[in-house]
């Protein structure tokens, strides 16, 4: 039946080519205009008029953004935040996402409706309050705050979840709870192993969400601990001071690459995560 | 103080028993307590003093601040243009979601392609998108204005007023490829019968749209409004980011046209340590925030269509 969804005349197909091409050059067009700009030397940058293509492509931008500032340290940084966040928010989100899905339990539906509101709210109303009480506690400056915010689940992901857990039957558990089996076994070794593709959703989002955080490391961690995010953005001057444009390029085309590769790869499980929370909300 | 004894566990089956179900959730629930409840409550208090952030010596001064915040003509102002920003971005982000999302729903060779190629932006982290925009923008090396220069228009400084508010907007709807996504998955979602028998009965290809397509997909069309709302208040960094750092060091002078209203916020705790009045502007802004959300959501039961035979379901 899906087969034969749109057996349509071709009128306007050429029309339709046309304004995709035209749409597909503008928003493929800032990527090329990065990856141009990474290539030039800072005499073909400035040139007036402006030229679309260097003389010789060039790697010395790449070099400078790798030796100008610590990237190694930075990229360090913003590996390690992100797999922190993205491993516990993982779990403990499936474990929430669990406890909705398949127990009962006294106050769960107003719970549930908490859960979905939160997600409404926005986050940087709480963020700059909870950076003045981390502040005074001592956590400035150090990654606690981003095992609290992973221990403590994403309410987006929970739902991901709990999607997935509630369309189980529920003849798997019976059985395991026939056989003695208690809950924490239960999701441990069933519904853990059956849910691998929404694991990976949720690890691939959540590590993009941290890996793509400007104003949290900007605001929690000291210049020499933060983030690639947060010294892409700042720390490539010229010896005038200046913002080093060109440097300042090759090192967000550094940055972004790993982030288009994962989702070019991963691009069904991205798209599982953004549907399915934007279809059921 | 999890509860524990609640009736549902003396029932005696442990399938039912509320302490498993709050060992699942506690982590939630205490996250949501420690990081999301108490942050707010602790701003409320803060709100009602004049706390600088650093000095433990200050007092209460009741509803000082958000009495002061009402005649703050800046702070009206920035709130003002969030609201216009919102007003314009939402509407262009969702129907050019929409719109792509209807050109890619046809039967055409290479639609995977154009659909990574829309999508793609919208992984793009705020950081690198505000560089590479940056690049567009820049004034005489960025390749906006060199093919303005073509068609003979001046170059435009696109970072400063006026024109940084549409140079914000561009931005935003770079990203709008997310939105289509979710657009495409529920137009694949409309029964084809449905628009078929109305092409039958000689409705013309756009009445079949606007009368039986959009009312089908109108939930979603419905959560991305509420959801591009909400988004599009919190919007901070994209005016911290595309502001020229042309000094040295990274205080950046954000144009009045892209001052929304966090960046007001963030510059009351930041710059002018004014930590007990920047969060009454926090707590306002979520008063506001509450009420725009409500009113949009009590507009949906006007134009947004929901099947009662509860057939979503499956």
């Amino acid at each position: 039946m899906t087969l034969t969804r749109r057996p349509r005349p071709t009128a306007g197909v050429t029309g339709t080519y046309l304004l995709l091409m035209t749409l597909a050059v503008v928003f493929a067009g800032p990527f090329a205009w990065l990856v141009l700009a990474a290539l030039k030397t800072k005499t073909e940058w400035v040139a007036i008029p402006a030229k679309m293509l260097p003389e010789t492509p060039r790697w010395d931008n790449f070099t400078a953004a790798l030796t100008e500032i610590n990237f190694p340290a930075y990229l360090g940084n913003s590996l390690f935040l992100s797999f922190l966040y993205a491993t516990l928010v993982t779990l403990s989100s499936a474990a929430v996402g669990f406890g909705f899905a398949r127990l009962r339990g006294f106050g769960k539906r107003p719970l549930f409706v908490v859960l979905l509101s939160t997600m409404m709210l926005p986050q940087i109303l709480t963020l700059i309050p909870t950076y003045v009480l981390f502040a005074r506690a001592g956590l400035v400056n150090t990654y606690w705050p981003w095992v609290l915010w992973g221990l403590a689940g994403s309410p987006y992901l929970v739902f991901l979840f709990r999607q997935f857990f509630a369309a189980i039957p529920t003849e798997l558990e019976d059985a395991a709870i026939i056989d003695g089996c208690g809950y924490a076994r239960i999701f441990l070794r069933i519904f853990l192993p059956l849910s691998k593709p929404v694991l990976l959703t949720s690890f691939v989002l959540s590590f993009t969400w941290i890996w793509g955080d400007y104003i949290a490391p900007a605001l929690f961690l000291d210049p020499d601990h933060t983030t690639l995010a947060v010294a892409i953005s700042a720390f490539y001057l010229d010896p005038h001071g200046n913002p080093d444009d060109t440097v300042q390029a090759a090192a967000a085309a550094l940055y972004v690459v790993p982030v288009l590769a994962v989702f070019l790869f991963a691009q069904r499980y991205f798209i599982r995560g953004i549907v399915s929370s934007g279809l059921k909300g | 103080m999890v509860a524990t004894a609640s009736p549902a566990t003396r029932r005696g089956w442990r399938r039912y028993s509320s302490r498993t179900f709050y060992l699942f959730v506690a982590p939630w629930v205490l996250g949501f307590g420690l990081l999301t409840a108490l942050p707010l409550v602790y701003a409320l208090g803060i709100s009602l003093t004049n706390f600088n952030g650093v000095s433990d010596r200050w007092r209460w001064v009741g509803l000082r601040n958000y009495a002061e915040l009402l005649g703050d003509t800046d702070a009206i102002a920035s709130l003002l243009r969030t609201l216009a920003y919102t007003a314009i971005a939402v509407p262009l982000t969702v129907g050019g979601g929409l719109g792509l999302a209807v050109l890619l729903n046809r039967r055409l060779k290479a639609v995977g392609l154009f659909r990574t190629i829309f999508f793609l932006p919208s992984v793009v982290p705020v950081v690198a998108m505000a560089i590479m925009w940056k690049l567009i923008f820049n004034r005489d090396a960025g390749i906006l204005n060199a093919i303005l220069e073509k068609i003979s228009v001046t170059p435009i400084s696109w970072l400063v007023d006026p024109n940084a508010f549409y140079a914000l907007i561009i931005l935003t709807l770079w990203g709008l490829g997310g939105g289509m996504v979710i657009m495409l998955a529920a137009l694949q979602g409309v029964p084809s019968e449905l628009e078929e028998a109305a092409l039958v009965d000689g409705a013309s290809r756009w009445r079949v749209f606007r009368h039986i397509t959009v009312p089908m997909i109108s939930p979603v069309i419905f959560f991305q409004v509420v959801t591009g709302v909400i988004a599009s208040f919190q919007v901070i960094i994209q005016p911290l980011l595309l502001a020229q750092t042309n000094q040295v060091g990274r205080v950046a002078e954000v144009p009045q046209s892209t001052h929304l209203f966090m960046v007001q916020v963030y510059q009351e705790f930041f710059s002018g340590n004014r930590y007990g009045y920047g969060s009454a502007m926090l707590w306002m802004f979520f008063l506001v925030i509450l009420a725009v959300t409500l009113v949009v959501l009590r507009s949906s039961r006007l134009w947004v269509y929901y099947e009662v035979d509860g057939e979503a379901d499956r």
